[in-house]
């Protein structure tokens, strides 16, 4: 149990004000709370990359983070991707190379991608296989999703 | 059933008062650690005490003898691309780059992963072997400790109730000097199974070895044995064989002690060789 903390949380560019206990996770409250059910849960320890979204830009693991900590910073989950009913290049791409498999790990290997693509422009394989060493397969699909950010890669900077 | 409360002060003080007056209190800084542990139901804290909004644990400064203070919550992501390192200071960057993947390089800071001391983690061999010390802030003000007596044990430190690390302190390097960190690891992101930092330089070699004992194996007669062998490949052996007998590994699901101890002579040379070669870049 904890105290109920009223924060203010800004995610795909929306500010929600949620109460919530101070020892919720970003992960919990962007599911439970928020519904914003993209964004999985699998390990809870950091180690899988399942939960992965991008906080103020960057990679980070949803479920290692408290939501109470985090007022006012600009949260991105996979639902804040798509431009209406567009696709972003990377969901577009995987899509397109046929990378999901059972598609759990897709979200957090989807937003580990579009952060790795809007620093580096023309990733090497092994840019691309360093950058997804933290985003954890099960189906062990790797190789289309290798091909997918490569394709999207291309057609960002033909 | 006791309620967790969570504060997140602007003044150092206010988080020092608040941490010393309550011993089940914790503080917070990137999560990657504690948070872990919460969710694993391994802590149940009073209070969560925040550092994010302290400037004074912010920010990389040198300062005019050539050291390089370190602020408390400066990320392993900015530390491993920060300009600010130089001479054997780049020890801490290349170290800084290894720890698990971007996500959590990016939340994760130095002044959490010293204060949790796990003797698999990447930072303290470095401290170590750049002698660097730990500014610590507690109730009865703030002090200095050397990294070789900061880490104690197994997740044991040095630090008293009500006591946070303030900042780590690099002292000042020769330009010149060249510096490898070689970690062995089972997969990308994974603590080290063994991992050795070393620095070279004009007058003279460092080398600490991580993940080979409870707190980080420096030996100064190895040191000395490099030093006059001039790295020979002879005296790499020697040096070699005086650490092995100065760690204390334990088995674990990432090696076992016997292991361990035969990747040290394989993992130090390729550490200075590598330094070496990066040298005569
Ligand atoms: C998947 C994964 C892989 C990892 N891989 C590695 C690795 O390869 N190598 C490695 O070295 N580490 C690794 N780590 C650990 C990582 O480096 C953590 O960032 C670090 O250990 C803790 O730093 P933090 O800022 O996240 O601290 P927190 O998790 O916020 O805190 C850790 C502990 O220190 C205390 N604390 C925090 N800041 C201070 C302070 N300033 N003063 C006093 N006490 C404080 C907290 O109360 C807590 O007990 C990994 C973690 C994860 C989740």
């Amino acid at each position: 149990m904890s105290e109920r903390v009223a924060v203010d949380l800004k995610v795909n560019g929306t500010t929600h004000r949620v109460s919530v206990p101070a020892m919720r996770t970003l992960m919990a409250v962007l599911r439970d709370d928020l519904g914003l059910t993209g964004t999985k849960n699998a390990c809870d320890q950091g180690v899988c990359g399942s939960c992965t979204v991008l906080i103020d830009g960057a990679p980070a693991r949803a479920c290692l983070a408290l939501a109470v900590a985090l007022p006012g910073i600009a949260i991105t989950t996979v639902e804040g991707l798509a431009q209406g009913d567009t696709l972003s290049p990377v969901q577009q791409a995987f899509l397109d190379a046929g990378a999901i498999q059972c598609g759990f790990c897709m979200p957090g290997m989807i937003i580990q991608a579009t952060a790795l693509l809007a620093e580096n422009k023309r990733p090497s394989e092994d840019d691309i296989r360093h950058s997804i060493s933290g985003n954890l397969c099960r189906c062990s699909g790797y190789t289309k999703v290798i091909e997918a950010i490569s394709l999207a890669a291309s057609r960002l900077t033909p | 059933m006791t309620e967790t409360r969570f504060h997140a002060p602007e003044r150092l003080e206010d988080a020092i008062s608040l941490l010393s007056a309550d011993e089940d209190a914790r503080p917070l800084a990137g999560g990657q650690t504690l948070v872990a542990m919460l969710n694993a139901d391994l802590l149940s804290p009073s209070q969560i005490i925040s550092l994010h909004r302290i400037k004074a644990l912010q920010g990389i400064e040198r300062r005019a003898d050539g050291s390089l203070r370190i602020g408390a919550m400066t990320t392993h992501a900015v530390l491993a691309r920060s300009g600010d390192l130089r001479g054997a200071h780049r020890l801490l960057g290349e170290a800084a780059g290894r720890i698990g993947h971007e996500a959590i390089r990016n939340r994760g800071t130095i002044g959490g992963a010293v204060a949790h001391a796990d003797p698999s983690a990447d930072y303290p061999p470095v401290l170590v072997a750049l002698e660097a010390v730990i500014e610590a802030v507690g109730p009865k003000g703030k002090r200095v400790i050397p990294a070789a007596e900061f880490f104690q044990g197994f997740l044991t430190t040095a630090l008293n109730l009500g006591e946070i690390v303030s900042a780590i302190i690099l002292p000042p390097s020769p330009a010149e000097a060249c510096t490898h960190y070689e970690k062995f690891a089972r997969v990308e992101g994974d603590f080290a199974t063994l991992s050795v930092a070393v620095a070279l330089w004009g007058g003279g070699v460092r080398i600490a070895l991580g993940s080979v004992g409870p707190v980080p194996v420096r030996s100064a007669e190895a040191e000395a044995k490099l030093f006059a062998g001039q790295l020979s490949d002879g005296a790499i052996k020697e040096a070699s064989a005086k650490l092995v007998a100065a760690s204390d590994p334990i088995d674990d699901v990432r090696g076992s002690a016997d292991y361990r101890r035969l990747l040290i002579p394989r993992l130090v040379k390729q550490a200075i060789r590598t330094a070496q070669a990066k040298d005569a870049r």
